[in-house]
């Protein structure tokens, strides 16, 4: 779900495909289940609400079909929410075969609960009983036997990421869905009865060992505690920098700043060289600023390295469960931006890719929430990509010079929050956030998803910077550029105090985030006018691919509002940032 | 008494809360067991313990929430 969309295209199910639905309550791991069982890649984490809308993928088994939909976590199946009126319409469309209800061993008494009430709906179900090998590191023991007795459904259990008790659940699934005429009663049982029969079977099927609590226990518990928490979240923060600034510009220069230089754009110019001599295309294709150079040196040699280390650093810590302490631990300080501290996940996955977290939002259950993390993240966070390019450009200039850009970031972040909370009506929710266990994360599942969002950025990435590049070059050569830049000299030159080349920035940033920063990288500019550069784009209007979720998500009025607001704010802050230091110059 | 009252590692059993859904699916109910594990600062959240899992509540909603103190230790 990384820079590109969620699917919600319609669901096709053959005539002789069976429906099979995956439910259970969040951050059971359904997600993993529905990769492994279709080899579909989605993305999965150690906190509720990764999957945001539905998801449906093909699977087989032996030489039968059928279609796995993957139905968003929910808590009851009362329809409260949007997303548990999508898991209610699921079930009672009346075409489902089976429905395969993941349940947390860990958890059993709540995820007994959710069991009973997908029973009720009196379709065939077949239970998994996911993560039993953390609940017995936990002391937690179940009777499978009786817990089957007692659902009167198969139970089997599993360790989905490890592939354990997969090809046994698959055969009950399609067991269950030849053996279709047994279930078809509605019950209605009420809320209380409900949770004394859960109460009943627990008794009956769990015994808990008491266990002294492991270093992870007291270390998550540590990490919700202010006083041990707060130096636990700088640290880890300062971990994530190290990793990512220090570990990026080292492996950029040792490996990727050479591979690309010395061999990569050295091959597209002999290549291009058999077809083309000399003259614009070839300007075009491969010279200085050609597509084929800098259109692969900026994504591939400067960015990628950053993107690549954030995303190690990003997937470890939404699989280790830590970010929803960090949400506890930043609660009363988001509220004031007008949104709850489970925002932070969104904020967070935005320093990734915009549109991962505005799709994110979408676990908000308060509208004006979805709307002020959303703004927040296109206006105040810098994507990892550009990231990579500030690092570029401020990074070997001066250390303090990058630093300044984030702290100027993060107070944007915070006075538009405010000012938004104002502005924006409506109230937020609060907070009500289930804190999962640390755990460490299966490094299968981790370098998978590393591997998923990296390749997801090369793809997404390489082709808007070709053309851009290209296209920039073309103007360069057809003398155009020229003209624009002297229509645009009063802005560039005179408000924001830089030169006029800088327009290329401020074209090329329209399409991608990165390209707003990169094209100064060619500029030999003072330290006050690369900051002031970097202001601009950082505040910039957002990438398209951003601007097009916005309009999805909120509507084309919205998302052109936002577009020319934090234009107008990038210029206003970029120039008043000149105008000031220029004046203290004068003074001084 | 209410559950944002009690000090931290404080046990105490649920007597009535706000008709809010996610709280009994949560695993807040009358007559439950649950300890304190932390109170964040200026107004923020608490985190309590549920059995074995931790729940973050906020002070808005544990203001509603009536309890009873209970020696630790009962679960």
């Amino acid at each position: 779900m990384d820079c590109h969309g969620v699917e919600e295209e319609k669901i096709e199910v053959g005539r002789d495909e069976l429906k099979i639905l995956l439910m259970g309550n969040p951050n059971v791991g359904k997600s993993v289940f529905f990769s492994k069982l279709t080899g579909r890649e989605v993305m999965s984490s150690n906190y509720s609400g990764t999957t945001v809308s539905y998801t449906h993928g093909k699977m087989q088994y032996s030489d039968k079909q059928a279609t796995l939909i993957d139905v968003p976590g929910t808590y009851s199946l009362k329809a409260t929410s949007p997303a548990e009126e999508v898991a209610v319409d699921f079930l009672q469309d009346g075409e489902v075969d089976v429905v395969v209800c993941v349940l947390d061993a860990t958890n059993l008494e709540r995820n007994l609960n959710f069991a009973l009430q997908v029973k009720e709906f009196g379709l065939p179900v077949v239970f998994a009983l996911n993560l039993i090998d953390v609940a017995q590191n936990q002391g937690v023991s179940i009777d499978v036997d009786r817990l089957e007795e007692e659902l009167e459904r198969p139970v089997i259990p599993t360790v989905a990421i490890r592939n354990v008790g997969m090809k046994e659940l698959l055969e009950e699934v399609w067991k269950a869905s030849a053996d279709q005429t047994q279930f078809n009663e509605q019950v209605s049982v009420t809320e209380d009865e409900r949770w004394q029969a859960v109460g009943r079977i627990v008794e009956e099927v769990q015994e808990v060992e008491h266990r002294h609590p492991t270093f992870l226990e007291k270390l998550g518990d540590l990490a919700v505690k202010p006083v041990t928490g707060i130096p636990i979240a700088c640290l880890v923060l300062l971990i994530a920098l190290v990793i990512v600034v220090g570990g990026g510009k080292g492996l950029r220069a040792v490996f990727f700043l050479p591979f690309v230089d010395n061999i990569v754009v050295p091959f597209f110019r002999s290549i291009v060289s058999i077809f083309i001599t000399e003259g614009l295309l070839f300007n075009v294709l491969v010279g200085e600023y050609g597509a084929l150079v800098k259109g692969i040196e900026w994504p591939f040699a400067l960015v990628l390295p950053y993107v690549f280390l954030f995303y190690i650093v990003l997937s470890f810590l939404e699989d280790s469960g830590y970010l929803p302490r960090v949400a506890v631990l930043l609660d009363s300080t988001l509220r004031k931006l007008g949104i709850q501290g489970g925002n932070i996940v969104p904020l967070i996955m935005g320093y990734g890719c915009a549109i991962p977290a505005i799709l994110g939002t979408r676990a908000n259950t308060s509208p004006k929430e979805r709307l002020v993390t959303s703004s927040l993240v296109v206006l105040a966070v810098p994507c990892s990509a550009q990231a990579g390019a500030f690092v570029a450009l401020l990074g070997d200039h001066s250390i303090l010079a990058l630093v300044l850009v984030y702290l100027i970031s993060l107070a944007g972040l915070l006075l538009a929050g405010v000012i938004l909370n104002k502005v924006i009506p409506g109230k937020s929710d609060p907070m009500l956030l289930e804190i999962p266990h640390l755990l460490l994360p299966d490094r299968e599942a981790l370098f998978k998803k590393i591997w998923l969002r990296t390749k997801s950025f090369m793809i997404e990435a390489e082709m808007p910077i070709l053309l851009g590049v290209g296209f920039a070059a073309l103007l360069v050569e057809a003398g155009l550029l020229e003209s624009i830049n002297s229509y645009l000299a009063p802005l560039t030159t005179g408000w924001l105090g830089l030169p006029t080349e800088a327009t290329m920035g401020l074209m090329l940033g329209i399409i991608r985030r990165e390209l707003a920063v990169l094209p100064l990288l060619e500029l030999d500019l003072s330290t006050l006018q690369i900051v002031v550069g970097s202001v601009v784009a950082l505040f910039y209007i957002p990438c398209i691919s951003a601007l097009g979720v916005l309009i999805k998500e909120f509507g084309v009025k919205i998302a052109i509002t936002i577009g020319f607001v934090t234009t107008f704010i990038a210029i206003f802050a970029g120039g008043l940032i000149n105008q000031v230091v220029s004046f203290i110059g004068i003074l001084l | 008494m209410f559950l944002y009252d009690l000090k931290k590692e404080q046990a105490c059993r649920i007597e009535q809360l706000p008709t809010i859904p996610l709280l009994n699916s949560l695993g807040l109910r009358e007559g439950m067991n649950v300890s304190i594990k932390s109170h964040q600062p200026l107004g923020g959240p608490i985190v309590i313990q549920i059995g074995r899992r931790s729940v973050a509540v906020a002070k808005d909603i544990a203001e509603e929430i009536s309890v009873e103190k209970i020696e630790k230790n009962i679960s």
